[in-house]
């Protein structure tokens, strides 16, 4: 797994690639939390990931209740295949503000 | 009921890619679709991130032992730990909210797979996990 950050308007976008599982979840836990305590709104991006856990799921969920305890925003962006299989599953598509692409994003 | 895989891992996280990739591969041989292929693989890799995380307590040293069996109508996964023995209520899931933590990896494993049960140990210590699937129609 590799991430990489950037910004994109006024929102920190954390890019995934790979597969996020108990091994490296928990540096994906430490970018999300350390990006939503600097005060910045995130766009998750799946566009290049293959494979989540629940690991990887409840750091998500972790965040996402960081981010609106905070009144920013936690956005997952492109998510499709096996990832998207598991928000499904686990019905969090349906709690978390999911996006088709970038371009999609508002100010 | 034929053995299709066996293989022996260490209770360490580094190991979980080998494992998924080790699923992939024998469920696409059985004749599982893409979509079943992820589910299978991702709560085979819940399994044994639970023995690593509960089982072993972070211990990398012990022994997972992965088998795959193909029945007539289904797929009959085993994984069998060295830890001490668990009960069967430990594979109850839980009723909780989305977005509270806990339970996830369990409450996938039986939504995805047909049945999850506590085979009656073998010896004084350790647990074998049997996960079945229905293997696809036509095959």
């Amino acid at each position: 797994m590799k991430y990489e950050q950037a910004s994109h308007l006024q929102y920190s976008v954390l890019k995934l690639t790979g597969e996020v599982d108990l091994h490296n979840s928990p540096q994906v836990r430490k970018q999300l939390l350390a990006i939503l305590n600097a005060g910045h709104s995130v766009l998750v991006d799946f566009a290049a990931l293959s494979y989540i856990d629940s690991s990887g799921i409840a750091t998500l969920v972790e965040a996402f209740n960081l981010a609106k305890n905070k009144a920013l925003s936690l956005t997952i962006i492109e998510a499709t295949g096996a990832p998207l299989q598991v928000l499904e599953l686990t019905n969090l598509n349906k709690v978390f503000p999911m996006l088709a692409s970038l371009d999609d994003v508002k100010e | 009921m034929k053995l299709v895989l066996t293989h022996e891992y260490t209770s360490c996280t580094t190991q979980l890619c080998k494992i998924r990739e080790k699923v992939r591969i024998t469920c696409a041989q059985m004749g599982f679709k893409e979509a079943d292929i992820n589910l299978i693989t991702l709560v085979i890799d819940e399994a044994c991130s639970n023995i690593i995380r509960y089982a072993y307590c972070g211990d990398k040293s012990g022994r997972i032992i992965l088998e795959i069996f193909q029945a007539e109508t289904e797929a009959i996964f085993h994984l069998q730990d060295f830890a001490k023995c668990i009960t069967a209520s430990c594979l109850e899931v839980k009723e909780k909210k989305l977005t509270e933590p806990g339970g996830l990896g369990l409450k996938m494993m039986h939504q995805v797979m047909d049945s999850v049960t506590l085979l009656p140990p073998t010896s004084a210590i350790g647990n074998i996990l049997e996960l079945k699937k229905r293997l696809p129609e036509g095959l």
